[in-house]
């Protein structure tokens, strides 16, 4: 043995930026993760050349997964322009030769910030959703290893006395994003800031999502098939955002969550959130084949 | 200010062998590709540094050593385990981790024909249930039933060739 | 350039970075190297909190920034993330420092003497303003001391440990690969010792210091004393494969052990090291470690507190993002907030009661 066994060639860096030994951490948590539903599994999170709270726990999971021949979509609030979304996914294939896309059909890998796409995924497909806070219980114990003890012990008390808490002072529940949902019936878990909207796509999907908080350092998945419940009493029922008679101002399309825009001298106007299916609305009314694949909502109503 | 050089043979084998692991758990009871037979990919895909293994043959310690992992002397302290045959009686003190840190639950990969006993899968990953032939010894599945208390447990990948197939802890198994 | 047309994606942000660094004009190796030959302290302090040790890189770090502290980390920790662990140096021993500067406040004089060294603690903190006028500014060379202090000092706490007055230490028999390394595996409470300095050593100065100062005002319960505040040079000792072991060279260090009050018999050690020499650093990391013994959950010397708090490229990464477009999400409260009015307003009009309660923030 000589000390050039121990190094390695010189390269300005790994494939995918990460080195082989941070992906092996990330496929034994990742297989952890999808081993046990909803729970979130501690990782090291390597630093990458993005700030924290950036999508850097996402980041490292599709630069596990990526190869050349992956296809991926970066979506920020639905649109695959918004500025962080692009330096995604410009990052993403720059170190890894993968192409780029904003067709969710078209894409192996669909990175997201706050957003489900509102086009069913299918069964090889990997969603990958960025977490600023990967923990359901933080509302109500902000220390960690007491949230933790309390997942272990199922011990959800506190999260449902707050909900209830609110439905006696507002006449509903007040959580927006985020909503905290029982995975396989065992963890609750917060399936990112995504909108109440998005959360029954995870129910029982064909594809696979994966979670990662990168600055938390904890990743958690749920795999397809699997039970994805909100947390609700039985008497009264979820309730997504009211957004299914909205129409957006520029596709025409409706039944699908809308980006509110305020108008000058009052009244708001809205577009699509899913803003590549709003281009493949506009291309069709234009003359173009209809591109839109199934969707989880039709007619504003989940019915996937 | 970046360059990348394409993904190398290691590089290659290790993504493709990850993705037939993690559709394989995803999925339990789907046959998945490997890029090659045997174990070898699995372990350089999982193992390193910061591992601990146990494997019940020379070549396969030599690997284990090899990727600077430490080499377990017994199931029970290894958090990967590659066997070439089940005995059920050693893989009874696999480590099953705990409510607080489930995730310290070891990886099991053993070589197992996809063939014989008729098994009836259900649960995540399952759309309904799932049929899948696994030849194990007999009591296997009652030890594992005996050791996962959910979340606890350990995670299976059966390989025959350079098939696999998956079984997490969140598997229920029916024997037919 | 309006706030939402940077939503016009790649052109708008690649128009972006150029005019940052447009500011900064052309990085070459002279500038990197008047970066790392006059600025020591800063890049100290850049690879304390990168966990990298490389001045050239830190100063080319610095360089390419800019001197935007938050983003010259960032950018050596991402660098780090694609290196290889080759090796694990052997562990540092106190006695073994090339010791440049070794002082106590809890004694007049120690074995060894107190070394004062390079420091500025007791210097008038006036600007070289003739500077600007042409004169440039030359320290008066040092009188060399009759004898030069020795090269290595013992450590004070040994010497307590010899009288009885700090409790005595078990040397851990950890093997060298089975230390805990805090960048390959996540930080989880309660922390180990191991984990906890390391995430000290790599804390962010100024929020070790908010916090340490935190303590040292009241909000802790100890009160510290300097027991040993040390800078150094310390041999990185490495194996070679054949077995035998070399020093791949020499890094800065700087440590602080501070005490406090009796417990059980011996003072109690709050101790803290880190690459580069920072000594407010390592004095205010020193001053939480020694607090978070008894510290309350929740506190700001409870360990949860202050190591993720103080974690530099967290806190600041997180910080910046708010910048990020929030609106789905926001979009997603105004919906709750409005049914929760309509609500409100069709209660009252059906002549109910209707529970008035302050405005809340949502749970997120």
């Amino acid at each position: 043995m000589s000390l050039a066994t121990l190094t390695k060639d010189w390269a300005a860096t790994s494939y995918g930026f990460l080195d082989a030994s941070a992906k092996r951490e990330l496929r034994r948590k990742m297989l952890k993760a999808i081993a046990v539903p909803g729970c979130q599994m501690p990782y090291a999170s390597r630093e990458v050349p993005m700030a924290r709270g950036w999508g850097t726990g996402g980041l490292q999971v599709t630069l596990t997964l990526v190869n050349p021949n992956s296809v991926v979509k970066v979506i920020d609030q639905g649109a695959d322009d918004g500025v962080n979304a692009a330096s995604i996914r410009r990052f993403i294939s720059r170190v890894s030769g993968a192409s780029e896309t904003w067709d969710t059909l078209e894409a192996t890998i669909v990175q997201s910030r706050h957003r489900v796409p509102e086009e069913i995924m299918r069964e090889n497909q990997v969603l990958v959703l960025q977490v600023p806070n990967p923990e359901p219980l933080r509302g109500v114990e902000p220390n960690i290893s007491i949230a933790r003890q309390m997942h272990a012990d199922a011990d959800y008390g506190k999260l449902w006395l707050t909900l209830y808490e609110q439905i006696v002072r507002k006449g509903r529940i007040m959580q927006g994003a985020a909503y905290p949902s029982m995975v396989n019936g065992r963890h609750v878990m917060t399936p990112s800031p995504i909108p109440r909207w998005d959360v029954p796509k995870l129910n029982m999907s064909k594809h696979l999502t994966i979670l990662s908080a990168g600055r938390e350092k904890r990743l958690y998945a749920v795999p397809p098939y699997t039970r994805v419940e909100p947390l609700v009493f039985s008497d009264r029922p979820y309730l997504v955002e009211d957004h299914a008679a909205l129409t957006c101002r520029r596709s025409g399309v409706s039944g699908f969550f809308m980006n509110e825009l305020p108008q000058d001298g009052g009244g708001s106007v809205f577009e699509v959130s899913d803003s590549n299916l709003g281009i493949k609305a506009i291309d069709c009314a234009d003359g173009a084949p209809d591109a839109i694949g199934d969707t989880w909502y039709r007619n504003g109503e989940f019915s996937a | 200010m970046l360059t990348v050089a394409p993904p190398d043979r290691l590089e290659s084998r290790s993504n493709l062998t990850f993705e037939a692991l993690m559709w394989a758990l995803s999925r339990p009871g789907d046959v998945r590709s490997l890029p090659e037979a045997g174990f070898e990919s699995i372990l350089e895909t999982l193992v390193d540094i910061e591992c601990t293994a146990f494997a019940d043959t020379p070549a396969l310690r030599a690997r284990i050593v090899a990727s600077g992992a430490t080499l377990a002397d017994r199931i029970a302290t290894a958090d990967h385990v590659f066997v070439s045959t089940i005995e059920s009686a050693e893989i009874a003190e696999i480590n099953c981790g705990s409510a607080l840190y489930p995730d310290d639950g070891a990886t099991l990969v053993a070589a197992v024909p996809h063939e014989g006993q008729r098994l009836r899968l259900t649960g995540p990953g399952i759309n309904g249930l799932i049929e899948v032939r696994l030849a194990l010894p007999p009591g296997f599945w009652a030890m594992r039933e005996l050791l996962c208390s959910y979340p606890e447990g350990f995670d299976c990948f059966f390989v025959d060739g350079a098939s696999v197939i998956g079984i997490p802890r969140s598997t229920k198994v029916e024997v037919l | 350039m309006a706030y939402v047309a940077t939503r016009g994606g790649e052109k708008a942000i690649e128009q972006a970075e150029r005019l940052f660094r447009q500011d900064l004009g052309t990085i070459d190796a002279a500038r990197v190297e008047t970066i790392r030959a006059t600025m020591p302290y800063l890049i100290d302090r850049v690879m304390g909190e990168a966990s990298l040790y490389d001045e050239e890189l830190a100063a080319l770090a610095l360089a390419q920034t800019g001197g935007e502290l938050s983003e010259a980390v960032l950018v050596l920790r991402a660098w780090r993330t694609t290196q290889p662990r080759l090796a694990i140096a052997r562990p540092v021993q106190q006695h073994e420092l090339l010791t440049q500067r070794r002082i106590s406040a809890a004694f007049k004089d120690i074995p060894g003497g107190q070394i004062l060294g390079p420091t500025l603690d007791y210097s008038h903190r006036v600007l070289a303003t003739d500077v600007l006028e042409g004169k440039p500014f030359t320290a008066p060379a040092v009188d060399l001391a009759d004898q030069p202090a020795p090269a290595r000092q013992p450590s004070l706490a040994d010497w307590q440990r010899q009288q009885g007055l700090v409790a005595p230490s078990e040397a851990s028999n950890v093997a060298p690969q089975d230390i805990p390394d805090l960048t390959r595996e996540p930080l989880l409470f309660p922390a180990s010792r191991a984990h906890r300095l390391q995430s000290l050593a790599r804390a962010e100065t100024g929020g070790v210091l908010a916090l340490g100062y935190a303590a040292q005002r009241g909000y802790g319960n100890a009160h510290p004393t300097v027991n040993e505040l040390r800078l150094a040079e310390a041999e990185v000792v490495v194996r070679h494969p054949r077995g035998t072991e070399f020093s791949a060279g020499r890094v800065r260090v700087s440590q602080a052990e501070v005490t406090s009050k009796e417990k059980g018999g011996y003072l109690e050690l709050g101790f803290a090291a880190t690459f580069g020499w920072n000594e407010v650093k390592v004095i205010a990391a020193a001053t939480l470690d020694l607090n978070s013994a008894e510290a309350p959950v929740g506190s700001a010397v409870h360990e949860e507190f202050y190591l993720y708090h103080t974690e530099s490229v967290e806190a600041s990464g997180f910080c910046i993002h708010f910048k990020l477009p929030h609106y789905v999400t926001f979009q997603s409260i105004l919906d709750a907030m409005r049914d929760a009015k309509a609500k409100k307003a069709a209660a009252e009009a059906a002549g109910d009661v209707y529970v008035a309660e302050p405005e809340e923030e949502p749970v997120i």
